[in-house]
């Protein structure tokens, strides 16, 4: 796995990858080529090495049939990213508590809860 | 709506009485111990800076307002940047000098869509449903977040009040909202999903900027697209029109009124380094002109800065005693915080044309102390029709929803009267119904809140005072 860019949400930043995400978004499981052919003045390669990197964030999902590679929106993943970076800030907000003091108690129950209603 | 919580716990060697004392001071850490926050107190405007990437380069802005305070026990805040939720935090005693703090956010399913879109996953795209589809492009992130706190809440009280009414010629409206994250990009890329979903009209409650873009996409394609913020002018077309207030007319109510009061007369202009602040600035070099002042100097800085510094001193080297700002957002809040701790105040006056309740509360009460403004609407100005307006809103969004403001309240008149020209021509173009909006101002009367005009607002001259914006004076009619 590459670093951790993908947890950065850095998708406004980058008008390919948040270009190819809408493609996505808009037409269902697209191949390469099709993708490439949908965004102006990129191409195959490019597109191909931005897919790696939306695969490895856990934003699209990838299907091989043969010799053929499609690419569809992976939400689902995204959702659980989502939830694991809110646990994660909220962990970081709590231990805003005990930073700045020398005596911290020891880190232990950090547990976290999900619940819905 | 589906709500998700997520929560988080620590014991720390502290009593509660010091964890709570160290919330929004420099000595607390993280994000949201080290909130802006001037007073921990109920009603207290709060500002977390949510670390969203690394290095800081996509941290956004929880804005807010700390909704119960109980000393030593709880903290919980109410928000409405980047998404409407909720944070608490809780500190139990654990032992005898020990804390255990919990944290927890409600988050609801368009907190988890922000989320999403914020990493590039595509907004949904309903299905028809037969509704006439109305888009608001605000703004929940970036420098622009700030002065949007209520407009997304002003345009749905807006739809609402139009569906309780019947909605427009027989069909239900509904209302497509989007973040522009204060960038003219993004905003272009909601409208084109906007289009693509049949709205019939875009709103555009953000920068010029912003709205330069949204009007290029949507040009030729059928779709009225409307500015609803103050805006520098210019730019309109059959399709494309702009309501709010305008610079000239602020600073009429403004520069030279300043003048006479302080007796000072040597201006420094502070701005953006945009299509507004050039407009604004244009029309302020006229208007000191007229009332026998003079310019000492100009800075203008890009949208997002943070560190007014530099302006600052060229603002003291210049022997200027009238500051005119027309920075907005945060980089407001940076600039009259900075210069108020800088002691800038103690040799200048400060007239700002972006300066509505959200920005002020988040200046905060001792840097936002004298700031001067002149915008059509206030929510404490009791003109007619406004105690109403105020009471229904209330109602539908509780006592921590964030101050009705000049912008908010424009676009939630606006989309109420497109829905009126909407209903009389359902079947007219985006040309025909954008004359109707503009030709909709004759009006007899008066101002009154619900049928303002909004091509050449009625302008009330605003003072900061630590309870808030209060009137001081009502502007000649423009001309």
């Amino acid at each position: 796995m590459e670093p951790n860019e993908n947890l950065a949400f850095d998708a406004l930043s980058d008008r390919v990858r948040r270009r190819i995400l809408a493609v996505l978004g808009e037409h269902g499981e697209l191949s390469v080529g099709d993708i490439a052919g949908r965004i102006d003045a990129v191409g195959r390669t490019t597109v191909s090495s931005h897919l790696r990197v939306l695969r490895t964030s856990g934003l699209v999902r990838e299907r091989r049939d043969g010799r053929n590679r499609f690419y569809s929106l992976d939400v689902d993943g995204a959702v659980r990213d989502a939830f694991v970076f809110l646990q994660s800030i909220l962990h970081q907000a709590v231990a805003g508590a005990a930073a700045t003091d020398p005596s911290t108690a020891e880190p232990a129950g950090t547990d976290g809860e999900r619940d819905t209603g | 709506m589906q709500t998700t919580t997520v929560a988080a716990e620590r014991t720390v060697a502290r009593t509660p009485h010091e964890v709570f004392a160290l919330f929004g001071t420099s000595r607390g850490a993280g994000w949201v111990f080290g909130a802006r926050c001037d007073e921990v107190r109920t009603g207290a405007p709060v500002s977390l800076r949510l670390p969203l990437g690394e290095q800081g380069r996509h941290d956004v802005d929880v804005l807010g307002r700390l909704c119960r305070v109980v000393p030593a026990a709880v903290i919980d805040i109410e928000h409405t940047q980047p998404w409407r939720g909720r944070l608490t935090l809780r500190f139990t005693p654990a032992g005898p000098r020990g804390t255990r703090v919990q944290a927890r956010a409600h988050v609801p399913a368009e907190g988890v869509e922000w989320l999403l879109h914020r990493r590039g996953i595509p907004l949904p795209e309903p299905p028809d449903d037969g509704a006439i589809r109305l888009g608001v492009i605000a703004t929940s992130s970036g420098p622009g977040a700030v002065y949007s706190l209520s407009a997304e809440l002003m345009a749905e009280l807006a739809v609402d009040e139009i569906n309780a009414d019947g909605g427009i010629a027989g069909h239900p409206v509904r209302l497509l909202p989007a973040d522009d994250a204060t960038d003219a990009e993004q905003a272009a890329a909601e409208a084109e999903r906007m289009v693509r979903l049949g709205c019939r009209a875009v709103f555009v409650n953000s920068t010029s900027a912003s709205f330069d873009a949204v009007r290029r996409v949507l040009a030729g394609r059928g779709v009225l697209v409307v500015h609803t913020v103050l805006n520098e002018g210019g730019g309109v077309s059959p399709t494309a029109i702009r309501f709010g207030e305008r610079p000239h007319a602020q600073l009429e109510a403004l520069v030279a009124p300043t003048m006479a009061t302080t007796g000072a007369r040597r201006w420094f202009l502070v701005g953006e380094g945009y299509v507004w602040s050039y407009g604004a600035h244009a029309a302020a070099q006229r208007a000191i002109a007229r009332a026998g002042g003079e310019v000492a100097g100009e800075a203008l800085s890009p949208l997002g800065t943070s560190d007014f510094s530099a302006t600052i001193d060229a603002v003291r080297r210049s022997g200027a005693d009238l500051v005119l700002s027309t920075l907005v957002g945060a980089d407001e809040v940076a600039f009259e915080r900075q210069s108020e701790a800088a002691g800038l105040r103690e040799s200048t006056r400060t007239v700002s044309l972006a300066l509505e309740e959200s920005t002020l509360a988040h200046i905060g009460p001792r840097a936002g102390n004298g700031l001067r403004t002149a915008l059509g609407y206030f929510q404490d100005n009791p003109v007619a029709g406004n105690a109403e307006l105020v009471g229904r809103y209330r109602a539908a969004f509780g006592t921590w929803a964030p101050a009705i403001t000049a912008l908010s309240e424009t676009v939630y008149e606006a989309i109420h009267q497109y829905a009126r020209v909407l209903h009389r021509d359902p079947d007219g173009s985006a040309a025909g119904h954008g004359q109707a909006l503009m030709r909709s101002r004759d009006r007899a009367g008066g101002d009154v809140v619900g049928a303002r005009d909004l091509l050449r607002p009625q302008l009330y001259v605003a003072e900061g005072r630590p309870s808030g914006l209060q009137v001081v004076g009502e502007a000649a009619p423009t001309r």
